[in-house]
């Protein structure tokens, strides 16, 4: 038997009896437990962790640890996590109560893919690769109604999805995520022509991820 | 129109779940030459092909 | 909880995740016999569009070196011309590799 990770969280009772509290140094690891010959891709038990997930927000913010994760035992957890748990423990402390949003949007005129047969060097297509799914932009007045709806936001930060689409994420207070979906709701009521998916409340994913610092 | 935004709401649900949060490093690692290219994901498409070459061959 | 705008184009336009990944694989063995070069190619063309998202985000870092960046890209298009390769050598055009097993299509 192996157990699914989902996040690093700061309590066990945040935990349980959700999912299997693992611990590691100083905090814990929430995990469903599956059998070991069992696909990750399984439809049914995607499902059933994204389940989880939202019941264990519930209870309490955690980081988000990205899926595909499985440990047989705490050992194996702790050896897996140990480069990341002094950051996580001072992640968690200092966002305990908060939840993150994120805001899709589809752009008005999606970037042309560069075509491969138009390069001879490597390094130039990828950049040219790099250059459209940068040069994809929205309209600028939407852009600044976005942050001023997410103006609630403790951080906020612009992702580049692809060629066609952006994305702004964003920390909010859980007592502001109401106020939030109310400042989207009137975002769409303005801008009726822009596609845009508004969706929250998720644990730390974006300001969760390393590679952003 | 609800049964849409029911469907973007399970996509957008699974696209949180299979695209963010941290990645553990050693769970699938492919690399290109000498730059590590850390994809978690890999494991799941590979399970995947797996299955199927055990299923055609029984 | 999640509020939409203009639904119609945004399913259209907005490129889950989830769309990348292909449903639990049935094990039905007459899709496999005659299918398994397609689901084959389907998925290493599916692992070439996630290395590609993966080298852009390791761009995002913004420390690459300049020989790092230039393997990258080489790769990336020679795993496409391979794919190119692959998909004439088969027969397959573009459209027939948009798996479609069930409820959810492999992005094309």
């Amino acid at each position: 038997m192996k157990r699914v990770v989902i996040g690093a969280h700061l309590r066990r009772e945040d935990i349980e009896p959700l999912a299997d509290a693992i611990r590691v140094g100083e905090i814990f690891l929430s995990g469903v437990m599956v059998a070991d010959d069992q696909p990750l891709s399984d439809r049914d038990l995607l499902l059933r962790v994204a389940r989880t997930r939202a019941a264990l927000l519930d209870r309490g913010t955690f980081i988000a640890i990205r899926y595909g994760l499985a440990v047989t035992n705490e050992h194996d957890a702790a050896s897996k996590c140990a480069a990341h748990l002094s950051r996580w423990r001072a992640l968690l402390d200092a966002h305990s109560n908060e939840v993150e949003v994120t805001l899709k949007i589809a752009v008005a005129s999606p970037q042309k893919r560069p075509d491969r047969h138009d390069f001879k060097l490597g390094a130039d297509y990828l950049r040219a690769l790099y250059a459209a799914r940068d040069a994809a932009t929205v309209d600028e007045r939407f852009r600044a109604a976005a942050e001023h709806a997410l103006s609630e936001a403790t951080r906020r930060r612009w992702l580049h999805r692809d060629e066609a689409s952006l994305e702004l994420a964003a920390l909010v207070p859980r007592d502001r995520l109401e106020a939030c979906f109310a400042a989207a709701a009137d975002l769409k009521a303005r801008f009726p022509h822009i596609p845009f998916l508004f969706s929250g409340p998720w644990p730390l994913e974006v300001f969760a991820d390393a590679d952003h610092e | 129109m609800a049964d849409q935004i029911e469907e973007l709401a399970l996509l957008e649900t699974l696209d949180h779940l299979l695209d963010r949060g941290v990645v553990i490093a050693g769970e699938a690692v492919i690399s290109i030459g000498d730059v590590d290219l850390l994809y978690l994901g890999l494991n799941i498409v590979l399970a995947n092909v797996d299955a199927i070459i055990r299923t055609s061959q029984k | 909880m999640l509020i939409t705008n203009d639904e119609e184009q945004l399913r259209e336009r907005l490129v889950f995740t989830e769309s990348m990944i292909p449903e639990r694989i049935r094990a039905d063995p007459e899709i496999v016999e005659n299918g398994l070069a397609k689901l084959v190619l389907s998925i290493i063309e599916l692992i070439r569009r996630l290395l590609e998202k993966q080298a852009l985000r390791r761009m995002d870092g913004g420390n690459l070196t300049e020989e790092e960046i230039e393997r990258l890209g080489n790769a990336l298009m020679k795993l496409e011309d391979k794919m190119a390769e692959m998909k004439r050598v088969f027969g397959f055009a573009d459209e027939e590799l948009n798996l479609k097993l069930g409820p959810v299509r492999m992005w094309e």
